[in-house]
């Protein structure tokens, strides 16, 4: 608050003053005082009231500042009617219980929201996981009973799997603390479980598989990994070209641990490049190819970031892809 | 001897699917149909192995699980939907040796079961592989054959044993891929081609020739 709104919050009291002063010199002169006398009573009562406006003005400043220092130090804003002292001034403690009514009403939708959405978020999670079930009878039956069809219905029981997985992860993207579990893992491991995840769809395209056996380790969720090593190897596919081959690569460095997945498809153009972890982006390759949801590789990323893991893609735009994963090796773990 | 694996799973059709694999692949499966009664049904039937579903009526898998604990040391396996981590660790505090998430690849299924049996019980398991005067040796990896013996490689090895399992029966090229590729040698179909001459040009060496033969268009058989 400046002076000058103060004061000009206070014109009225001000006018006031100012007119009883008039008064009061009128009566005194018709009472026969000096103009001395008078203009010396007037000086009196000028002190006196600026005095008075003058610490009024100091108080209220005080009483503000610090209600808008609390406020600046607040993380959640809205709690300020919770923190604040209770005003002694009548008025102010009008604003003082609206405040509190304002922030009780939004407290209450704020926490149906949350709990709608996490109920919302839990049912689809169940829902997944009850759709498990009849896939894994669909595999099953289709194992079983060898057919012509067998083959292209796996596939597709493959890709219908991927997706599911991708909702069970999209509805908990935000949420997923609680469901991972890092431990030692050899990386090499959860390419072999991601590849058998997506078996058919690596043998029906004839994609030629490189994976060297490495004993190299990093701390991370294996389940999130294969997820993050499985989309990849969807992607891989789907922009592949005639002679498919996908290489990983795992190597150590001092201080991380790289996990590369190239192939040898169609590339990514220059110009998409920065923009290919967006949600929802599908680019040129997205765009031709129609089969694109822009989810995928975004949810890579998201997951990533979750786990401390880095993931960079490079690509020469015509030909050759490829994405690291960087597992950074804590100085601290291990050391006994 | 064939291995007896129990198995406690609520939903119907993947009860039998899972009974019929399992039967497949020379075990002898009990199922279970009554929940009401899976402890008795367990003592009666008398385990070397536990296929165990989470989400079952009445009790679920991890009460059963550490009932079983109380008691016996079989090996337990978690089969299940619900993948969540709390799950897993749950499932490891009660005791239970692996964890499964549906929908398995029942590559992955059968080996952790064949891995989980040879830990358990070291003796039983599957040392050689007799057909038409040829024995492979499976620990060692090598082939006899009227007292020669001839070391073979992974591939060959994995090659050489998936023919003799189908014995007397067509294996499709296409089967046999898969099958290298459920035990991790992702090979295509000409590495699979050289593979096969190189086996043929070994038992050769050793005086076996015409052990494999090709079916044109159709595939490999011993």
């Amino acid at each position: 608050m400046r002076l000058a709104e103060y004061l000009k919050d206070n014109i009225p009291a001000m006018i006031l003053q100012v007119l009883c002063m008039v008064l009061l010199s009128l009566f005194l002169l018709s009472a026969g005082n000096t103009a001395d006398t008078v203009g010396f009573v007037l000086l009196i009562w000028f002190a006196v009231a600026a005095a008075y406006m003058a610490w009024c003005y100091y108080r209220r400043c005080g009483f503000l500042k610090r209600l808008l220092d609390l406020t600046e130090e607040l993380e959640e804003k809205y709690l300020i009617a919770e923190l604040m002292e209770k005003p002694l001034r009548a008025d102010d403690r009008v604003f003082y219980g609206i405040l509190k009514l304002a922030d009780k009403s939004m407290l209450e939708r704020v926490a149906a929201a949350e709990r709608e959405n996490r109920e919302y978020r839990e049912q689809i999670e169940q829902w997944v996981h009850e759709t498990k079930t009849p896939i894994t009878a669909i595999r099953l039956l289709c194992e079983n009973n060898p057919t012509a069809i067998q083959k292209p219905l796996l596939l597709e029981l493959e890709r219908l799997n991927h997706y599911v997985e991708q909702a069970l992860y999209l509805s908990g993207s935000e949420h997923t603390e609680k469901d991972y579990r890092i431990r030692e893992l050899t990386l090499v491991e959860a390419v072999h479980q991601a590849i058998a995840q997506n078996k058919q769809l690596l043998l029906q395209n004839q994609v030629q598989l490189c994976v060297e056996p490495c004993d190299i380790t990093a701390y991370t969720d294996e389940k999130w990994l294969v997820f993050i090593l499985s989309q990849l190897l969807n992607n891989a596919v789907k922009y592949k070209n005639d002679t498919p081959v996908i290489e990983f690569r795992i190597t150590q460095e001092d201080e991380r641990v790289l996990l590369a997945v190239a192939d040898n498809g169609i590339g990514i153009p220059p110009e998409d490049m920065p923009r290919i972890f967006e949600k929802g982006f599908t680019g040129r390759n997205g765009r031709t190819g129609g089969r694109a949801t822009g989810m995928g590789l975004y949810l890579c990323m998201k997951l990533c970031e979750r786990l401390g893991v880095g993931l960079e893609a490079c690509s020469d735009g015509g030909g050759r892809t490829v994405f690291t994963l960087i597992f950074y090796r804590n100085p601290f773990v291990g050391v006994r | 001897m064939q291995s007896r694996i129990m198995l406690i799973e609520d939903d119907a059709v993947i009860r039998e699917e899972l009974r019929v694999l399992l039967t497949a692949n020379q075990y002898d499966v009990g199922v279970i149909y009554d929940f009401g009664s899976v402890m008795q049904e367990i003592e009666r039937f008398g385990p070397q192995l536990i296929l165990l579903d989470i989400n079952l009526p009445l009790e679920d898998g991890f009460r059963i699980c550490a009932k079983v604990r109380t008691k016996y040391g079989i090996p337990i396996i978690f089969v299940t939907g619900r993948n969540t981590d709390m799950d897993e660790l749950q499932s490891i505090m009660l005791g239970g040796d692996a964890f499964i998430t549906k929908p398995y690849n029942t590559a992955i299924l059968l080996a952790k079961i064949a891995a989980l049996l040879k830990r358990a019980y070291p003796d039983c398991g599957e040392v050689a592989l007799d057909c038409r005067g040829v024995r492979l040796h499976v620990e060692r990896g090598t082939l006899e054959y009227q007292g020669q013996c001839v070391e073979l490689t992974g591939n060959e090895q994995k090659i050489i044993y998936y023919l003799i399992r189908h014995a007397g029966k067509i294996c499709p090229r296409a089967d046999l891929i898969e099958y290298l590729w459920d035990n991790q040698m992702y090979i295509d179909d000409n590495t699979l081609s050289v593979n096969i001459a190189r086996i043929r040009e070994k038992l050769a060496g050793i005086g076996l020739s015409d052990f494999i033969r090709t079916k044109h268009r159709q595939g490999y058989i011993v």
